[in-house]
């Protein structure tokens, strides 16, 4: 009686044959690529940001690296007034304009 | 897998837990190690969405049921399965789609649902028993 039953529930419950529903296929390709084109996006941005921040960190060490090699009068590490510190004023500015999220720059 | 996540969620949403299985096994092919088939590695993939998508939300009552007849039986027969089948909670629903409709033995099934072997067995003698309620009232 139990195999009996257990052969009937097996042929009831069997999935429906279904043909090929192309519709939703093409969707899963469409959502796939879509994805794949947003994870190669998002791969080029941290690699962009990684390489703006070591050119960044380098250029800082290297203005550093300068005004403890010419200290000026005021005794601290980059005087006030010199290259250097022009030159680190600038690379912040940059660096603040380059690394602002895009919804940002655009104003929102 | 679409066909079992429809008649696991009774028509409710099964496509967009289909697309969201496919994405997600997309996303972790890495992760099937062959060890098993790869049909029961999405089958699992569609069970834990099926689970996250019900959490926090009551079973819904039953939707209508699909007329389509199971060759070699009476349509009424199938038509009063599929609804002691949506009657049927979510988990004794899946074990027995996966142990009868799909023909996974109870070790895949428990496998595919992240179960204990004994619990899926027992759930699908419970779904087993009511579906057998159902053809007895049919006669």
């Amino acid at each position: 009686m139990s195999d009996e039953l257990d052969r009937r529930l097996r042929t009831l419950l069997a999935p429906p044959e279904r043909a090929p529903d192309e519709a939703f296929a093409a969707r899963m390709t469409r959502l796939v690529m879509a994805e794949a084109r947003l994870r190669a996006a998002r791969r080029a941005a941290m690699t962009r940001l990684a390489t703006v921040m070591a050119a960044t960190a380098s250029l800082i060490l290297l203005f550093v690296l300068l005004a403890r090699a010419a200290p000026g009068d005021s005794g601290s590490v980059v005087a006030p007034s010199s290259p250097a510190a022009a030159g680190l004023l600038l690379l912040a500015l940059w660096a603040g304009v380059a690394t602002a999220p895009v919804t940002m720059r655009r104003g929102h | 897998m679409r066909g079992f996540l429809a008649r696991l969620t009774r028509g409710d949403g099964a496509d967009d837990l289909a697309q969201e299985t496919f994405l997600k096994a997309w996303r972790s092919a890495g992760a099937w190690r062959g060890d098993g088939s790869y049909e029961g590695w999405l089958l699992r993939i569609a069970w834990r969405t099926f689970l996250s998508s019900r959490r926090g939300r009551r079973e819904e009552p039953v939707a209508e049921i699909e007329d389509r007849p199971a060759p070699g039986h009476a349509p009424e027969a199938r038509l009063d399965v599929e609804r002691a089948l949506g009657r049927l909670p979510a988990r004794e629903r899946a074990a027995a789609l996966l142990c009868f409709g799909e023909g996974y033995s109870h070790a895949e099934a428990a496998a595919i649902m992240a179960l204990p072997l004994g619990t899926v067995k027992s759930l699908a003698a419970r779904a087993k028993a009511a579906l057998g309620q159902a053809l007895e009232e049919h006669r």
